[in-house]
């Protein structure tokens, strides 16, 4: 699929979720979010295990809501002290909300390869041009910043390894040591990484790069019947939960 | 005391889908008080290797004796600083590891870590400034003004501060002029030299290798493919050869001749030595 297409979908459908349209918005997107899933071929478990790291806020969320929501019908009461039913359905909207957006920026990353992502994202821009957003500096700007996060991970175990050969202990000592020791690690990255920059900057020139110049890809970007299709369905959703929130169910 | 490792493994990311296994059983002994050159092909686990010296990483199974230390894959080292004080580790390009604003205090930082007073380690860095020829006016410099050849020599001071036993030095002289590269290495034959410390040496450069080292180690794919002294080692070019690495123009010269039909016997190793065989044969034709 094309990414431009992808990223809209991803947008029509993010709306959508922050529409109040109760149950029946949920579930025209949550089935949405089923056939995508189907469609790319990625598993249901892979798209739950992305979930696993929101539990934990998950469970504070319920738990506050519990504590400070006290509309509704009290379901459970336990002396003084009772769960009222509006605190478990408003926690429950936000969960779901939460879950069906990180599944599907899930599904997005996954079946999207960054470099794909940013000249989507270029594309998608461009229009803004118009009134003075440099589109492709944008998406410039994104697309070396991912590229250099594995670099500069790794420049990072480099530097503590030589850090700790010259007796730095991360682990142990007292404050103003590991303060020291952090120092040690961030200066040189910091050093290295303004070297990198400095020399991806000269690379570029030397190649004759000009930001403000129209490009060529060698990838070019082409919707097809799937790509409309999708845009279509998620634009539909996106409609008919504005009108399920404003008019209510008939 | 000597270097010993026993059926030493090293797996990267065990147990996902970027496993890597590094080192495939690596036994060797590196002997005390010499120069010890460890060559091969990048990726071979060189890099990986050295950092079990200091404990950086630890085996995925078998067993570094160093310098009195046992480490094994459940070793909880407790005094892991002193064996880094003995083991001196200096990683490639070691000036990426500079930070303080002064070269003095940059190299006072790892005598301050292993816990000496300010003074002293002051004391120190006076001395091991001239060992890596640079002079007392750089103490109160910036390390960041430095040329790259002179940024690698602090760095190197901030490892030869803590006197160490065992010097292990990944690449040293990669990236430095011929002359520089050259200083380089005579200043670690000296200390091994003078002071008798053990030094281990990660290296391409044959030339290198066939002028400073008393021990050769050949890595491939993890494993140790070749153990020799220099001489035994110069001698069979074919071994050079076998692991892909180009061998030290001497020797590529009297390759050379021998195809021209000269008799030259292999432990002819140096250019004088040659020369003089040489002769000898030219005056016979003659």
């Amino acid at each position: 699929m094309d990414p431009r297409a992808k990223i809209m979908i991803m947008l029509f459908l993010m709306i959508a979720i922050f529409i109040p349209a109760g149950i029946w918005g949920y579930v025209l997107i949550g089935l949405f979010i089923l056939i995508a899933l189907k469609l790319s071929k990625l598993s249901l478990s892979f798209a739950l295990r992305s979930i696993k790291p929101m539990i934990f806020m998950m469970a504070f969320l319920l738990l506050i809501n519990i504590f400070v929501i006290k509309t509704g019908t009290p379901w459970i009461q336990w002396g003084w002290f009772s769960v009222y039913s509006d605190a478990i359905y408003q926690t429950l909207y936000i969960v779901v909300r939460l879950m069906m957006m990180i599944i599907i920026t899930t599904i997005l990353t996954a079946t999207t390869k960054p470099l794909d992502l940013t000249l989507g994202i270029e594309k998608l821009l461009h229009p803004f041009e118009k009134i003075g957003l440099p589109a492709h500096i944008i998406a410039m700007m994104i697309s070396i910043a991912l590229r250099f996060i594995p670099t500069l991970i790794e420049e990072t175990q480099r530097i503590m390894n030589a850090q700790a050969s010259r007796g730095v202990d991360l682990e142990n000592g007292s404050m103003k040591e590991k303060v020291m020791a952090i120092l040690a690690l961030i200066v040189p990255l910091f050093v290295s990484a303004f070297d990198r920059a400095d020399q991806l900057a000269n690379a570029m020139e030397a190649r004759g790069y000009d930001p403000q110049k129209p490009r060529t890809r060698y990838k070019v970007l082409k919707m097809t019947g799937i790509d409309y299709a999708g845009m279509l369905l998620s634009f539909l959703i996106l409609v008919s939960c504005i009108y399920i929130s404003v008019r209510g169910i008939s | 005391m000597s270097i010993k490792t026993n059926q030493l493994e090293h797996t990267y990311n065990a147990g996902t889908p970027f496993e890597h296994q590094a080192l495939k059983g690596i036994t060797l002994e590196i002997p005390e008080g010499k120069v010890t050159a460890i060559i091969g092909q990048t990726g071979s686990g060189k890099s990986t290797f050295v950092q079990h010296l200091n404990a950086l990483i630890l085996p995925t199974s078998g067993t570094v004796d160093v310098e009195g230390f046992h480490i094994d894959p459940a070793a909880k080292l407790k005094d892991v600083k002193e064996l880094r004080k003995k083991v001196g580790l200096v990683f490639q390009f070691p000036e990426y590891q500079l930070f303080e604003e002064t070269i003095e205090k940059d190299i006072a930082f790892g005598p301050k870590n292993f816990g000496v007073t300010e003074e002293e380690a002051n004391t120190l860095v006076k001395k091991v400034l001239p060992i890596v020829g640079l002079d007392q006016t750089y103490l109160e410099r910036s390390p960041f003004d430095l040329s790259g050849g002179q940024k690698r020599r602090v760095a190197i001071a901030g490892i030869l501060v803590l006197d160490p036993d065992v010097l292990v030095l990944d690449e040293p002289t990669a990236g430095l002029d011929p002359q520089g590269a050259k200083e380089m290495m005579d200043l670690f034959m000296d200390l091994n030299k003078k002071e008798g410390k053990t030094v281990l040496l990660v290296s391409h450069d044959m030339e290198h290798v066939k002028q400073y080292c008393d021990h050769v180690i050949v890595f491939e794919d993890g494993k140790v493919k070749k153990e020799s002294d220099v001489q035994t080692f110069f001698e069979h070019p074919e071994w050079m050869e076998e692991i892909g690495i180009n061998p030290p123009s001497l020797i590529r010269l009297k390759k050379m001749l021998q195809e021209k039909g000269f008799q030259i016997p292999d432990t002819i190793l140096d250019m004088d030595a040659l020369v003089e065989c040489v002769k000898g044969q030219v005056k016979n034709v003659e």
